[in-house]
């Protein structure tokens, strides 16, 4: 079972890039959960998002997880929510931040003893260079393809594409710039 | 000709979208709506197939919950398949119609997504709705995830329209939790689908012009009594509909349903009796405590009425000490299922010790752990040979530990 | 054939709150009640009520005569078949073909006297009297016309 926490504002995609990942995913054969909480949450609220993947069906609903993989996509939230909340000495992080990896964790006591297991990329420069919009949500599972390994980035453009088939092409395309910059970019 | 929609084997949908793709493939006529959260993209998505060209329907937007039931009851009075949705709020001030609804015995299907009553205001998913429904004389099954929300609503239909329930179904799922969380699912085609639901089957209807009929009509004393006697007839014996019903679909899908829901309960000493998303949490808890050499299972009424009495007490019979959880709040008594299960196993020789779990009020999340705690004290109840906390608790729930009534046996 | 207007055969023919009273099993599914015994082979706008084959559902079949103690009595000598009372009769009780006035439904009527009191002729064309007095002696008993005071 692995398990994925975003750390996100409502109106990010957050809840979008965990369906997608999921609609990826299953597409491999494997089960899939992809949840959010939210409801009454005001645009820019933050709130958490949660993936779980599994070679069983899985019939776990608690909240209550102990991610292998944080996704924060939004810069601030970062230092105002704890991102470190059920930790394991396995967890990876991979955060959206203009900043490079020193200066991040300097500035955040939580992450000072598991910086090698902290990663950044820049999706929100990255959204704007390239969606024309802060929308990290799509980058942020280009940096999560390299972070974990967990397929190929041609394969994951592709199932992404047929994820994203409702949008026109023009968005389509951005949007698999977007994630190839943040593959190659994460650091 | 509704166009039709081409799936994949393995989608990856809400429970909100699976409902609504079964609404669509069902070909429902009408849905009269007043959207609520959670269950709003239900009948959003269902106003976006008919746009589309994807249903030969009409979708009726009113003022209110009241009035959108309302619509349905004169829109399947007139004769056509219909379905909404709704949740808490909305759902309450449906109540009143419910009660025309079933009492006409109008095959109406509605997918509740389960949600906290306020006050206080709350979003989330418990069972206060279902159980403000439980005396409507409708049918209620119960989705424990997105897979049987899209199963078990293409089922609804079939059952409530079957001649011998003629009876509204209310189909519920756990709001956000299973309403807002994407898993795979295995839709069927649409023309395996709505083969399976069949052509609606109309009866008494009121745009038959030959044979005009009054719908609504007033009862007294010296009446009512004897059509509520027939109508909880009809509800009791709808069971055998049922299980006919997922037998079928067993057949055409391999997917297996039954009025009540066991899991490993061949041996099982403890027991966690749940409804919703509970019941696959609690099972994660009774495989991990199997590992330790607890004897632990779950059992689930996936029909919550008509209560399946004969099929719970089945199940529990031989357990020595059983939890319900009621993800509702009791206000005065005991929890709903609480009481059902007490009432089913009352009559049996070996009388399990039966306690009662308040829990997950207003989507506070109930986790494995706390499902394991719950067992592991149902078994020192069993090893004990009486109940040895009060009788009904309140889990997960800050502050002191909260206890009511306690037991006269054994101690 | 109906043996007319003015008594039909299926027209009040029971008391109403007389039923046969019939347990659970007998009742009808979902208190949906038909209107008519048989099915209607045409619009039943275009079947005249005596003609129609009401139901023991349909309040046509019902009496309500016994609830009265004043009758109306209606004069065709004075009418001018303006049709006030057939509109404001609250239980359907006047009897009316073609524009024209024929007589009073005495199964549905109540007594309550609303189509003498919205009668416009001089005298009026319907009177209330006992329930006793037999017709004849009614039209006997009639005013004269008033004359308007200067």
């Amino acid at each position: 079972m692995v398990e994925i926490r975003w750390h996100s504002r409502a109106g990010q995609g957050a809840v979008t890039g965990a369906k997608g990942l999921g609609d990826v995913v299953a597409r491999t054969g494997k089960e899939v959960q992809a949840f959010a909480l939210y409801g009454s949450a005001k645009r820019g609220a933050a709130m958490r998002a949660y993936n779980r993947i599994d070679d069983k069906p899985i019939i776990n609903h608690e909240k209550y997880m102990l991610p292998d993989y944080v996704l924060v996509i939004d810069p601030a939230l970062a230092f105002t929510d704890n991102i470190t909340e059920n930790d394991k000495p396995t967890t990876k992080y991979i955060i959206t931040t203009h900043l490079s990896k020193d200066e991040l964790v300097a500035q955040i006591p939580e992450l000072q003893d598991k910086k090698e297991r902290v990663f950044v990329v820049d999706a929100i420069g990255i959204s704007l260079d390239t969606i024309g919009r802060s929308m990290p949500n799509t980058p942020i599972l280009g940096a999560l393809m390299k972070v974990s390994g967990m397929y190929e980035l041609d394969f994951f453009l592709d199932s992404m594409k047929s994820v994203l088939a409702k949008f026109p092409q023009k968005i389509i395309d951005a949007n698999m710039e977007a994630m190839t910059r943040a593959y190659n970019e994460v650091k | 000709m509704a166009e039709k929609m081409e799936l994949k084997e393995v989608e990856v949908w809400d429970g909100n979208y699976a409902a609504s793709q079964a609404l669509r493939q069902a070909q429902v006529d009408v849905v009269s709506a007043y959207p609520i959260t959670p269950s709003t993209p239900i009948v959003e998505n269902y106003g976006a197939y008919v746009a589309n060209g994807y249903v030969d329907g009409e979708f009726v937007m009113v003022e209110s919950e009241h009035a959108a039931m309302s619509g349905c009851v004169g829109a399947a009075a007139a004769g056509g398949r219909v379905a909404t949705a709704t949740s808490s709020q909305g759902f309450a001030l449906m109540v009143e119609v419910l009660y025309q609804a079933s009492g006409m015995r109008l095959p109406i299907v509605m997918t509740v997504v389960n949600r906290a009553l306020a006050s206080p205001l709350n979003v989330r998913g418990d069972h206060g709705d279902m159980y403000l429904g439980r005396d409507s004389g409708w049918v209620q099954i119960d989705a424990f995830n997105a897979q049987e929300a899209y199963d078990l609503t293409l089922c609804a239909f079939k059952i409530g329209e079957d001649m011998r329930v003629r009876l509204p179904v209310m189909m519920h799922q756990d709001g956000f939790l299973t309403s807002h969380t994407a898993q795979n699912v295995h839709p069927l085609s649409d023309d395996e689908a709505y083969k399976f639901v069949g052509d609606y089957k109309p009866y008494e209807e009121m745009l038959d012009f030959t044979k005009p009929v009054t719908y609504g009509a007033q009862t007294e004393e010296d009446w009512h009594y004897e059509h509520k006697a027939r109508q909880h007839k009809a509800l009791m014996e709808s069971k055998d509909v049922i299980d006919e019903v997922f037998a079928e679909f067993k057949k055409l899908t391999g997917r297996e349903y039954k009025r009540v829901e066991s899991y490993m309960m061949d041996d099982a000493e403890v027991a966690i009796v749940a409804l919703g998303t509970t019941v696959e949490t609690a099972r994660v808890a009774a495989e991990q405590l199997r590992e330790e050499g607890i004897k632990a299972g779950v059992v689930a009424p996936r029909c919550f009425r008509p209560f399946p009495f004969d099929e719970i007490r089945d199940a529990l019979e031989n357990t020595k000490a059983i939890a319900v959880l009621d993800r509702s709040a009791p206000m005065g008594a005991m929890g709903a299922l609480f009481n059902e299960v007490s009432a089913a196993l009352y009559t049996t020789p070996n009388r399990p010790l039966v306690t009662n779990f308040i829990y997950g009020l207003g989507g506070r999340d109930f986790s494995v752990e706390e499902a394991k705690r719950i067992f592991k004290e149902q078994k020192a109840h069993a090893d004990a040979g009486h109940i040895t906390t009060p009788i009904q608790q309140f889990s997960g729930v800050r502050g002191p530990k909260l206890g009511f009534f306690e037991t006269k046996r054994g101690n | 054939m109906s043996r007319g207007v003015l008594a039909t055969e299926k027209r009040g023919i029971r008391e109403l709150g007389a039923e046969e009273f019939v347990g659970w099993d007998e009742v009808t599914q979902g208190v949906i009640l038909p209107s008519f015994e048989s099915e209607l082979k045409e619009n039943v706008s275009h079947i005249r009520p005596e003609e129609r084959d009401y139901s023991d559902f349909n309040s046509y079949t019902a009496t309500v005569a016994s609830w009265r103690v004043i009758k109306p009595v209606y004069n065709r000598d004075i009418c001018i078949d303006c049709q006030n009372c057939w509109v404001w009769c609250p239980d359907t009780s006047i009897i009316s073909r073609d524009k024209q006035m024929l007589g009073i439904d005495y199964d549905h009527c109540k007594g309550c006297g609303v189509c003498v009191e919205v009668c416009p002729t001089n005298p009026k064309s319907l009177l209330m009297f006992g329930e006793a007095e037999e017709t004849e002696d009614a039209l006997a008993k009639w005013p004269e016309k008033k004359k308007k005071a200067k």
